[in-house]
């Protein structure tokens, strides 16, 4: 699984998408077309034409329930803005078979995912799941 | 406003953690989990959980950023690291906080983490936050 590279994908997102985010977090609405920054996590998967459930799939998760999250990286080189539309590629770090405290076999498989807006890098995403195995 | 290390941010509350607000992400992540929107999937967890859906990641590190938001501006951020040691499950009332570790220049480096109300870290990691 390791250098599997994602589609390279555009992702727009709008005032609509972009109020709710902000809502669900607790905040108001950013000003001057600002997104709220959790957008990160989300957008990059869309854009490649992927989602949560589709990772979960090339990850062989065992179930929705599988799947624990070891930590976000996420690193802004510019706010994210609506009505701009981004380039994302992705790929796979790395993917590793590894067993925890109890012995339990588990799969780190660590995704990265650049933003850009007309090859300008705007944010990265480095996510870090680990896919449980025979645990739930 | 001089930032030093050892300076707190000023702490950022979400009085109580909404089930509803988990459903309105999971249909923006298009995330089929249902452990974010479905009490009896939790509840059926060995884990004694009860009936509350567990919060998204993501929303646990937006409360944080919202501290640092309200703290230094909305374009602040340049860098966010987190781990994720405790479940938010719905009607928590959770708390961000961090403090400055040390400063380059326009750029305070701070350690952050969301509590429950009880104490317990929930979120753990780092920021890089421009002044």
């Amino acid at each position: 699984m390791q250098g599997h590279r994602f589609p390279e994908g555009r992702y727009t997102v709008e005032h609509w998408e972009s109020f709710l985010l902000s809502d669900c977090t607790g905040a108001s609405s950013l000003p001057d077309q600002q997104v709220h920054p959790i957008a990160l996590f989300h957008i990059p998967f869309l854009a490649g034409g992927t989602s949560i459930a589709q990772l979960f799939a090339l990850g062989q998760a065992e179930s929705d329930l599988s799947i624990m999250i070891e930590s976000y990286d996420w690193e802004f080189f510019s706010p994210l803005r609506e009505n701009i539309s981004y380039t994302i590629r992705g790929e796979i770090l790395s993917a590793q078979r590894l067993r925890n405290a109890r012995e339990q076999i588990y799969d780190r498989i660590q995704f990265c995912f650049d933003l850009s807006d007309k090859e300008v890098p705007v944010a990265r995403s480095t996510i870090t799941w680990h896919f449980t195995r025979d645990t739930l | 406003m001089n930032i030093q290390a050892g300076d707190k941010i000023p702490a950022w509350t979400m009085e109580s953690v909404s089930a509803q607000k988990m459903k309105t992400m999971a249909a923006i992540l298009r995330d089929p989990n249902p452990l974010h929107w479905d009490r009896d999937s939790v509840a059926s967890l060995p884990l004694q959980l009860g009936q509350r859906t567990i919060n998204q990641g993501p929303l646990g590190l937006g409360y944080i950023i919202n501290m640092l938001h309200s703290w230094q501006g909305p374009d602040c951020l340049k860098r966010i690291t987190m781990t994720f040691p405790g479940l938010v499950l719905d009607g928590d009332r959770v708390i961000a906080r961090g403090n400055v570790t040390s400063v380059e220049g326009e750029l305070a480096h701070c350690k952050v983490w969301l509590e429950h109300e009880d104490g317990r870290k929930l979120l753990i990691g780092s920021a890089d936050v421009y002044l």
